[in-house]
C-alpha cells in the first residue's frame, strides 16, 4: 500500500513539474519583460565580424543607459532564427543583422520596423538605397561591401604588362599572357560553387560588362546574362581558373589573390585591408585595388553587397533598439568599428577620412569605386530573392562543371525567375 | 473487493502513464498534427496576407516537381549504398570483435568512436579528406600513382553521393557492428560444440548456425542504417552545401521551408519524408519483435 501511494505521489509530482514547466514560460517572459523595461536591456543578433568592442558597448551604455546583450550567431543561421521566431510572432532579438539579400523578403513578411534617417545621413550613405523600400528605411548599413577589382602588379609586370586593365578584353589578354609565361597556373579566380557567392558574381559580371542584369519587370536580361555566363565559361574552359574553385567557398576563391596564386579578381572591399596584412597575405605590396573593368573602358557602376542592422517589428524595446542602430551606424562608431573589425564604413565621408589619414592603407580605387555604387535591381531586392538565387547559382555551377552550356544555364534560371516574377 | 482492487490498479496505470503521455502529446503528436495542418495551407512567410486552406495542393505541387524526384532519386541512391556498406562492414567488424584477444577492449573503443562523433563534425573531417585541392585522399592517390591529377570528388552527382554515403556509413557501422556483436555473443556455445563434434567446417558453422541466428540482429542494423540514410543532412551540408547536385529530400525540405520560407509546401515535404521513415520504422519494430530460436 505504501509503495503504491509513493508511486502515485511521484507520478503526481512529475506531472505537476511538467505542467508547471510548460506554464512557467509566460511568467518568466513577463518577469524578463519587466526587468528589460526597467534597465532598458536590448539584444543584438549579428555575426562575429559585426560585434563592437567591449569598450564601445560600455560607452554606449554609459551614454544611454541601455544595456546591450550581444547574441553572436553565424551569418547563415541569423535568417533562420529570425524567420522561425517571427513565424511565431516573436523577436529573435531586438536588433538584427539584415543582409542586402534578405531585405526584400523581410519587408514582404513585415518583420522590420521603419527607421527614421535625416536627409544628410541618407546622402552620405549610398548603400542605404538597398535597404529603402517605398521610401521607408528598413535597416541601416554598417559594412560597406561592394565589388572592386584587384590585380597583382608583379604578375602583370612579369608578363610584360605595365598598365592596370580597364576592360574585360584587357583582363582576358593579361590572363593569357600570365598563364603562357608560367607565372601562375590559374591567374583568375571567381566564386562558382553552388552558393550565394556564385549568384552575386554573375550579377556583377553582367552589371560591369553590360550595365544591367534584370529587366524592368524583374526578369533576367538575356543579352547581359548570357554574355556574362559565356565569358565566365570561357575562362573556365580555357583553364584560367583552378578546377577546385568549382566546389570551393567564396572566401577560398578570393584568398587565392592574397596567397599569390591568382593574378586578377573582382571581390569584396575587405581585401583592401587583407592584402596589406602580413598575417593574411603572402604578397603584401603587390596587390592593387582598381576600378571594375567594363566593355569599352572601366565600368561606370558597381554592385553593392552591404550588411545592415534593423529593428524587428516584434521587439518590445523598439525605441532603445532604434537608438542602438543610430549609434552603431554613426560616423564615430564607424571609425571605431573599422579599428575593431576592419568594417569598411558605409558613410562616404568617414571612408574618405580613413583613406586620407592613412588608416586604410593602399586603398587604390576604393573611394572612386564607392561613388559608382548602384543597385542592379530596378524594383529593389525582390521578396523571392533566395529562391531566385538558388536557381541561378545551381545553374551556374552546372555550367562550369560542364553539364550545360551558357545558353542552357540561362534558359533554366530564366524559367524559374520568370515563374517567380509572375507569381 | 476484487473489482475495487482492479479499478485502483487501472487508475495507478493511468497515473503512471500520464507523464509520458503528456510529453508525447506536447512534443510528438501536437507537432505532427500542426505540421499536417500547415501542409494543407498556403503559407509563405513572405506573403502573410495570402494564406488559406488549399487542401492537397501542396502535396500535388511537391509530387509533380522535378526537384522533388531528383532529390528522391538521390535519397534512394544514398539509402542503397549506406545500407550495403553498413551491413557488410558492420557484420565484418562484429565478427572481428567477437574474437577474444587482449586488444578486444581497445578495438571495441576504436570501432565505436565514429558513432560518437556529431554528424556535422564527421562531415567537416571528411570534407578535408576529399577536398579537391589539398585533400588527403587525392594526395594518397597521387602518391600511389592511381591518378596524376586531383579528382574533383564533389563535382559529379554520383561521385559526390558515394562520398556522402561513405561518410554516413562510417558513422553507422559501429551501431550495426555492436548490434550484430550482441547477436553473436547471444548464440549458445553448445551449438558450436555440437557442430564441432558432428565435424562441421568453419563455413558450415557460419552458414547453418551463425548466419541464421544473427539475422534478426542484422535486420535491426539494416533498419537503423536505412533511417540514418533517409535523414542525412549535416554531412551533405558540410560536404557540398545546399547545392542541387547532392541534395536529398531533407535538404529539399529545409530549403523549401527555411530558405524559401514556404511553410505550406515545406510541411507537405516533411510529411512525405515522415511517411518514408515510418515505413522503415515499421520494419525496424518488426525486427525487434522477432524471436530467435536456438
Amino acid at each position: 500500500m505504501k509503495k503504491r501511494l509513493l508511486s502515485i505521489l511521484l507520478c503526481a509530482a512529475l506531472t505537476g513539474i511538467l505542467v508547471a514547466g510548460c506554464g512557467a514560460k509566460k511568467n518568466d517572459d513577463t518577469n524578463k519583460e519587466d526587468k528589460t523595461t526597467e534597465t532598458k536591456e536590448i539584444t543584438v543578433m549579428v555575426p562575429d565580424w559585426a560585434v563592437p568592442s567591449d569598450d564601445m558597448l560600455a560607452d554606449f551604455t554609459e551614454d544611454t543607459g541601455i544595456e546591450v546583450v550581444m547574441n553572436v550567431v553565424g551569418w547563415d543561421d541569423i535568417r533562420d532564427k529570425v524567420a522561425i521566431a517571427a513565424s511565431g510572432g516573436a523577436a529573435a532579438a531586438d536588433v538584427i543583422e539584415v543582409d542586402w539579400s534578405w531585405v526584400g523578403e523581410m519587408n514582404s513578411a513585415g518583420w522590420l520596423e521603419e527607421i527614421e534617417m535625416s536627409d544628410e545621413d541618407k546622402a552620405d550613405m549610398p548603400t542605404l538605397e538597398t535597404f529603402t523600400i517605398d521610401g521607408k528605411v528598413l535597416a541601416v548599413p554598417y559594412a560597406n561591401d561592394y565589388r572592386i577589382a584587384y590585380y597583382n602588379k608583379e604578375h602583370f609586370k612579369a608578363a610584360g604588362i605595365e598598365k592596370a586593365p580597364e576592360t574585360w578584353d584587357e583582363v582576358y589578354d593579361a590572363l593569357k599572357k600570365i598563364k603562357e609565361a608560367g607565372i601562375v597556373e590559374y591567374p583568375y579566380t571567381m566564386p562558382m560553387n553552388a552558393d550565394e557567392s556564385a549568384t552575386t558574381s554573375m550579377m556583377w559580371m553582367a552589371f560591369s560588362r553590360s550595365g544591367q542584369v534584370f529587366n524592368e519587370d524583374g526578369t533576367l536580361n538575356e543579352e547581359a546574362v548570357v554574355d556574362a555566363l559565356e565569358f565566365e565559361k570561357k575562362l573556365v574552359d580555357e583553364g584560367y581558373t583552378d578546377p577546385a574553385i568549382k566546389t570551393a567557398s567564396g572566401m577560398d576563391c578570393y584568398r587565392k589573390i592574397t596567397a599569390g596564386e591568382a593574378s586578377f579578381m573582382v571581390g569584396p572591399t575587405k581585401f583592401v585591408g587583407l592584402s596589406n596584412n602580413k598575417e593574411e597575405c603572402s604578397v603584401v605590396g603587390q596587390i592593387e585595388a582598381i576600378l571594375l573593368p567594363g566593355k569599352e573602358g572601366t565600368s561606370d557602376k558597381t554592385m553593392p553587397l552591404p550588411e545592415a542592422v534593423g529593428v524587428t517589428k516584434f521587439s518590445k524595446n523598439k525605441e532603445a533598439a532604434k537608438e542602438f542602430v543610430k549609434w552603431y551606424t554613426s560616423a564615430d562608431t564607424q571609425k571605431d568599428l573599422f579599428k575593431a573589425n576592419s568594417s569598411i564604413p558605409t558613410r562616404n565621408e568617414v571612408l574618405a577620412e580613413l583613406i586620407e589619414d592613412g588608416t586604410i592603407e593602399n586603398a587604390g580605387a576604393m573611394l572612386d569605386e564607392a561613388k559608382l555604387i548602384k543597385s542592379p535591381f530596378p524594383q529593389g531586392i525582390p521578396a523571392y530573392y533566395s529562391e531566385m538565387s538558388n536557381a541561378i547559382y545551381n545553374n551556374i555551377n552546372k555550367m562550369v562543371l560542364g553539364e550545360v552550356s551558357a545558353q542552357e544555364a540561362f534558359d533554366a534560371m530564366n524559367k524559374k525567375v520568370t515563374e517567380l516574377t509572375s507569381e | 473487493m476484487v473489482h475495487m482492487k482492479k479499478r485502483s490498479e487501472g487508475a495507478l496505470g493511468i497515473a503512471l502513464l500520464l507523464p509520458i503521455i503528456t510529453i508525447m502529446v506536447i512534443l510528438v503528436y501536437y507537432p505532427i498534427i500542426k505540421t499536417f495542418s500547415y501542409s494543407m495551407q498556403k503559407m509563405k512567410l513572405t506573403a502573410p496576407q495570402d494564406t488559406g486552406f488549399v487542401g492537397w495542393a501542396n502535396y500535388r505541387s511537391v509530387l509533380t516537381s522535378d526537384s522533388f524526384w531528383y532529390s528522391f532519386q538521390n535519397t534512394m541512391f544514398l539509402l542503397a549504398v549506406v545500407v550495403v556498406l553498413t551491413t557488410v562492414f558492420g557484420v565484418c567488424v562484429a565478427l572481428m570483435l567477437n574474437v577474444d584477444t587482449k586488444l578486444s577492449g581497445v578495438l571495441m573503443a576504436a570501432a565505436v568512436l565514429p558513432w560518437a562523433l556529431p554528424p556535422v563534425v564527421n562531415g567537416i573531417i571528411w570534407r578535408f579528406i576529399f577536398h579537391p585541392g589539398y585533400g588527403f585522399m587525392n594526395k594518397l592517390l597521387i602518391v600511389f600513382g592511381v591518378t596524376d591529377k586531383p579528382i574533383e570528388w564533389m563535382s559529379s552527382r554520383f561521385l559526390l553521393l558515394f562520398v556522402v554515403a561513405l561518410v554516413v556509413a562510417w558513422r553507422s557501422i559501429p551501431f550495426s557492428a555492436i548490434v550484430c556483436l550482441s547477436g553473436l555473443r547471444a548464440i549458445p556455445q553448445e551449438l558450436y560444440e555440437a557442430a564441432k563434434i558432428d565435424g562441421a567446417g568453419r563455413w558450415t558453422v557460419f552458414r547453418y548456425i551463425t548466419a541464421p541466428l544473427v539475422r534478426p540482429f542484422v535486420g535491426i542494423g539494416i533498419t537503423a542504417a536505412s533511417i540514418s540514410a533517409v535523414n542525412i543532412f549535416d554531412e551533405i551540408v558540410a560536404l557540398s552545401g545546399y547545392s542541387d547536385l547532392g541534395k536529398n529530400l531533407l535538404i529539399e525540405s529545409y530549403l523549401t521551408t527555411f530558405s524559401f520560407l514556404d511553410f505550406g509546401k515545406g510541411s507537405a515535404l516533411t510529411y512525405i519524408i515522415m511517411l518514408i521513415s515510418a515505413v522503415l520504422g515499421f520494419f525496424y519494430l518488426r525486427s525487434l519483435g522477432k524471436e530467435v530460436e536456438y
